[in-house]
């Protein structure tokens, strides 16, 4: 694999083969992640087999600085799970005691993942927590009071991508970025298998009034996973 | 005229977008009380403001989405609200404890796991006392060699217990204490199967009455959790009932046009592991429908499926098994 070591953004790194991010507690691991000294700089290995976001990092064929947000910019984070992939992104949008000012909201049905998240908004300032059915926007369009700049979705339940569309047209800013982890296996049956799905799926956003920009496949790092990054007309 | 409102203020706005009369939370802003509005926003209630527009202007249009002239965030809001968020998830989180869906999933869960390990060790014990005792009968005495066992203490008190002779060789001291400790693990375990399953019970009684009273509440509470909740089950089609805990057959027909089950765990049913072979696809149908309704009569805050109701469907059951006396013929087609 080639070499494509260097920054990807203010708190993102690339180096050989691994993702790092600043991390933003300086000595706390969230799993049992490698951390890297570099100076006054300590950098923690984002893995990619654990966040689609880094692996689609890794994969995508086009300039990875445009698939993060800017620093101390609005996130909306759909279908936010433990929080895993939320830290990196703390570190790089936050940053430590979120001195770049940025804001994550972290939207999740599932009261077991809101747990850890809250802890986590402890340390981290910056995440907001938000216990809501993904579906239902009015629920958490109160966090989210301006258009933002970026958002990702990845709640791994049927109608993803129709969820997609509804959230971008409300809350996606224009010329914003929107990244859609989008699983197979959690759509209807369908003849021709994943790749029919993905195929659908790609059909159903172009016919939006959205833009398509590219479409990752995480195979490899996620499974029966495709990432695609949408952007605002 | 629309009337907008978040949780910092409200307007009439008219057609044209020009904004007619506006109100605004003048109170001390805690984050306590923003979590407050906040939640009255997500259940589309209206705040004091909102209110107190809404009564001079009576015949607006309500519409809680923002629109897209709105006074923006100060910082201060911003970090009100970010606050707000994290005590509104708490208080999401507490909630979820009283959601009884989730308390019988994790009592149903306890129980399947209790049994598979209480019937590996009752056979264990079974087998090991029946290694040193080859006098007794171990399919009769089944049931009394584990509970004899853990009652005796000492290997010569259980031979008088059974009732049998000294067999050529007995265990040490530290193996029947090892053999009586197993014995007592299951005997207690036993026990925890049954206290789980009283609490099952209650919880199914008052929350799935019909279907409880339909399938009985231990069944009733299997079936829900399978199915992810009351709210779930009672939305799905009473196909899918019926072959609920069947997915391995299920997907395997689908992929193989292997023929399809005739039903899930409904089958541990009496009314449908007790009837004959070629009348089960039938009566689980009939039984997964009225499972069905049951549930949804239970959702939606219905009247309970009593004793009457029950009898009307067994005697259905009953139609269809002397509609079937015998096995239908093999020739066909």
């Amino acid at each position: 694999m080639a070499d494509d070591s260097g920054k990807i953004g203010w708190g993102v790194q690339r180096r050989g083969r691994g993702l790092w991010t600043r991390n933003a507690v300086k000595g706390v691991r969230l799993r049992d992640e490698n951390l890297r000294r570099d100076g006054r700089i300590e950098w923690r290995s984002w893995n990619p087999r654990a966040s689609k976001l880094a692996a689609a990092l890794i994969r995508t064929k086009r300039d990875p600085t445009l698939l993060i947000p800017e620093p101390g910019s609005t996130a909306l984070y759909v279908g936010a799970g433990h929080g895993t992939t939320i830290s990196h992104l703390h570190d790089h949008l936050c940053g430590s005691d979120n001195h770049h000012g940025g804001r994550i909201v972290a939207v999740d049905l599932s009261p077991r993942c809101i747990r850890d998240l809250i802890r986590l908004s402890g340390a981290r300032s910056g995440i907001s927590p938000v216990l809501a059915d993904a579906r239902r926007l009015d629920q958490f369009a109160p966090f989210v009071p301006e258009r933002v700049p970026w958002i990702l979705q990845d709640v791994s339940q049927a109608g993803q991508v129709d969820l997609m569309i509804r959230i971008c047209e409300r809350f996606l800013a224009p010329s914003g970025v929107a990244l859609l982890s989008l699983k197979a296996a959690s759509e209807r049956w369908s003849d021709g298998g994943d790749e029919a799905k993905f195929t659908q799926a790609e059909e159903r956003l172009t016919s939006s009034n959205l833009q398509l920009n590219e479409r990752i496949d995480l195979r490899g790092f996620e499974d029966q996973h495709v990432m695609f990054v949408i952007r605002a007309d | 005229m629309h009337l907008h409102w978040d949780w910092r203020l409200a307007r009439v706005v008219d057609a044209e977008g020009i904004i007619i009369d506006e109100s605004v939370w003048d109170g001390v802003r805690s984050s306590g009380l923003v979590a407050d509005r906040i939640e009255m926003v997500r259940r589309k209630r209206m705040t004091p403001e909102a209110r107190d527009l809404f009564e001079r202007f009576p015949e607006v249009d309500f519409s809680s989405i923002n629109p897209e002239i709105w006074p923006p965030f100060t910082s201060e809001e911003m970090s009100l609200l970010d606050q707000a968020s994290i005590i509104l998830a708490r208080r999401g989180l507490e909630e979820s404890a009283g959601d009884v869906d989730r308390r019988m999933e994790h009592l149903v869960h306890a129980v399947e796991e209790m049994r598979i390990s209480w019937t590996t060790m009752e056979s264990r014990v079974v087998e090991w006392v029946g290694l040193f005792l080859t006098g007794i009968d171990l399919d009769e005495q089944r049931r009394n060699i584990v509970t004899e066992a853990a009652a005796s203490s000492s290997f010569e008190d259980l031979l008088q217990r059974l009732e049998t002779d000294s067999p050529q060789h007995s265990p040490t001291n530290e193996e029947w204490v090892a053999i009586q400790g197993a014995s007592s693990s299951a005997v207690e375990m036993s026990g925890r199967i049954k206290d789980a399953e009283l609490a099952i019970r209650t919880h199914a009684e008052s929350h799935i009455p019909s279907l409880s009273a339909l399938l009985g509440p231990l069944l009733a509470a299997r079936m829900t959790v399978a199915a992810h909740g009351r709210a779930r089950l009672s939305r799905l089609p009473s196909s899918t009932v019926q072959v609920l805990g069947a997915e391995k057959a299920f997907f395997a027909h689908l992929r193989t046009g292997s023929p399809p089950p005739k039903h899930g765990m409904i089958f541990q049913h009496p009314w449908i592991s007790r009837s004959p072979r070629w009348v089960r696809g039938k009566i689980s149908r009939l039984v997964a429908g009225k499972a069905s309704i049951a549930v949804r009569v239970d959702e939606h805050g219905g009247k309970a499926w009593g004793d009457e109701e029950i009898a009307a469907i067994e005697r259905a059951v009953q139609a269809v098994r002397s509609r079937h006396p015998k096995p239908p013929s093999k020739r066909r087609r």
